[in-house]
């Protein structure tokens, strides 16, 4: 038996309002961090789904969308690594998109090897699309972006940086946070980067090792080789998508704003929990009077009103849990993807729990105020 | 059995003195206050109302401190002087001696019968939940209260409620006990057997019971009556032809 569940369950209605009010702050804190991470995953897109061991990139290059040209003529520093089993240039960059109706966009494109096993071509792009974009000027779109880009689909023509394109096939679920992303073929894309892209040059060379577990030591090793010469970096897929993110995540501010937000449910969550806890401790303030008048030791009553803290806070979990899910679901509806692995699931309900108890804890003064002899006047 | 009134007080009150400040004005509200209580008895603290009975009882159970005076309890045979304890001391007093019982009955609407006398038991002298439940059944059922123990306040009468109020009270079998108005809310079929069952504390516990009241029809039930007036006590007499007086017969 359990005096503060039984507490609980009699007084639903009034608990119930600290009991949203702890669900709201996990839900916000959940949904918040899934959503940063859905798109933060944008943005290490084309490092997570295409297939290098390991990138090599310009100096100290942050996030993939911000690779400036390399020599081509590094290839030997890379290639002659014995770990090493193939090695191939990627374009990327930002170019301007013109829109078949002659407004403008931004556009990210991607350029690569499309034969079988190259590591640049995405894994979305299917052997009929790698096909088609062998032809000059092809590209390939994701259908997610036909809004932004301006287009109906395949077929159509656009430009980008003045170089007439056509869309010859479309991919799902590749949406850009910056850009969009223009798939095309290694040629295609030295055309359409020409301005950005000089000759003999490329984003980044894609190297694959004999054995993925060397790559950590090829990345560190290409490094301290050519440490002194700064003009490239080198890093592992995990380290190089792990990098994009926390650019995004930190340079965009959007962390802060997240802290902020998250913040702000769970003061609301405390402040509502603590009142509710408060005015239940008041109500039974002449009970709790009698007890301590009898002698019974007042953290005893403490105890009580933080076990129905963490009660609370269990409710409020409990009650949060479905509803994450379902607005997740909801999202995906509208195309909004919200990724909840169990870690951001577990942090934020320990922390709605440690908010809840830090409710209870303010809550106590209810306790101090507490005064036997009142009950005799 | 009987129990008789022990010649020597378990409760006594020396030279108790207590004032309040009224809006700026200093009134004394226990004006040297001198009286004995005995083991198996209950004794009756009449007053009208801010006549400073319930201030009296306060200092008497260890809740407010006097400004002057002593209040001396007999503990297993030893005097303790309960206003040079130290608050720890008093309320671990409190905790081993001291029951109460109040106008309002003060039941937890949360808790059943059952549960508001094992909170007692649980919390105060940290007795396991089996014991706690067979001696709180046990106690139920001296109260008349068989066949409630699963109630809760809401689902009980008034008397049923100041009846669990009591059994919330004697459920640790308490040195003393303090009643303030115990049977003011109730009519007078449940406020005699809430006398009844004060006075069978008394015999069978052989408590020492202060009751504080305005209910005059209390007088034929109490072993000793005190009247305080403006804060000084005189013993009142107790009509001649008192009813109840089980615990004597036979002494």
């Amino acid at each position: 038996m359990n005096y503060s569940l039984a507490t609980l369950w009699h007084e639903r209605p009034r608990f119930l309002p600290g009991i949203g009010a702890v669900a709201f702050s996990a839900v916000l804190i959940a949904l918040q961090c899934g959503l940063l991470l859905g798109l933060f995953k944008i943005t290490s897109l084309p490092v997570d789904h295409t297939s290098a061991d390991v990138w090599v990139g310009s100096p100290e290059v942050n996030s993939v969308d911000l690779g400036r040209p390399i020599q081509l003529s590094f290839l030997s520093r890379v290639a002659g690594d014995p770990r090493v089993d193939e090695v191939e240039p990627y374009y990327q960059a930002f170019a301007s998109w013109i829109k078949p109706d002659g407004g403008s966009e931004l556009c990210i494109v991607i350029g690569s090897n499309l034969e079988n096993g190259s590591m640049g071509a995405l894994k979305e792009l299917t052997p009929e699309m790698r096909e088609a974009l062998t032809e000059p000027n092809a590209i390939v779109i994701d259908s997610g972006e036909r809004g932004r880009l301006g287009v109906n689909g395949v077929g159509d023509y656009a430009e980008i940086n003045k170089v007439r394109v056509r869309i010859v096939g479309e991919t799902k679920g590749l949406k850009s946070l910056a850009g969009p992303y223009v798939f095309c073929s290694r040629p295609t894309a030295r055309l359409l980067l020409r301005n950005m892209t000089p000759r003999d040059t490329t984003t980044y060379y894609l190297v694959r090792c004999h054995h993925p577990e060397d790559a950590k030591a090829l990345a560190e090793d290409l490094n301290n080789e050519f440490h002194d010469r700064h003009d490239m970096t080198a890093m592992t897929s995990d380290e190089f998508s792990f990098h994009s993110r926390k650019h995004w995540l930190l340079k965009t501010k959007a962390g802060i704003a997240l802290g902020y937000t998250a913040l702000l449910g769970l003061l609301v969550g405390a402040v509502v929990t603590s009142q509710t806890l408060y005015a239940a401790t008041t109500a039974s303030a002449k009970e709790y009077a009698i007890l301590l008048a009898m002698g019974i030791p007042r953290r005893k009553v403490t105890t009580t009103v933080i076990v129905q803290s963490l009660w609370v806070g269990l409710f409020g979990i409990v009650l949060a849990y479905p509803t994450v899910h379902g607005l997740a679901e909801l999202g995906k509806l509208f195309g909004v993807v919200i990724p909840l692995p169990w870690q951001i699931l577990t942090v934020a309900a320990a922390v709605t729990m440690v908010m809840s108890m830090l409710a209870g804890l303010v809550a106590l003064r209810s306790v101090r105020q507490i005064e036997p002899m009142n009950l005799l006047r | 059995m009987s129990v008789p009134a022990d010649d020597q007080p378990t409760l006594r009150g020396i030279s108790l003195y207590r004032s309040f400040s009224d809006g700026g004005r200093t009134r004394n509200v226990i004006d040297d206050v001198t009286f004995d209580l005995h083991r198996g008895q209950i004794t009756l603290l009449m007053g009208p109302s801010g006549s400073g009975k319930s201030t009296l009882l306060a200092i008497l159970s260890g809740l407010l401190a006097p400004d002057r005076g002593q209040v001396l309890a007999r503990e297993n045979g030893h005097p303790v002087d309960v206003w040079r304890l130290s608050p720890r001391e008093r309320e671990q007093f409190r905790l081993r001696n001291c029951g109460f019982i109040f106008q309002g009955y003060n039941l937890f609407p949360a808790l059943t019968s059952r549960q508001q006398l094992e909170i007692v038991l649980r919390w105060g002298d940290g007795v396991g939940g089996r014991d706690a439940r067979r001696r709180a059944d046990e106690m139920l059922a001296l109260l008349g209260l068989k066949g409630k123990e699963n109630k809760k306040p809401s689902q009980l009468s008034g008397g049923e409620k100041q009846r669990v109020a009591i059994g919330r009270a004697l459920i640790k079998r308490p040195r003393f006990c303090f009643a303030d108005e115990p049977t003011s809310a109730l009519d007078w079929g449940s406020g005699q057997v809430v006398i009844d069952l004060l006075q069978r504390a008394a015999h069978e516990y052989e408590s020492t019971i202060i009751v504080v009241s305005h209910d005059q029809r209390l007088l034929e039930h109490v072993d000793v009556s005190y009247q305080l007036d403006d804060g000084r006590l005189t013993e009142s007499d107790l009509p001649a032809d008192r009813g109840l007086e089980p615990w004597r017969t036979g002494s």
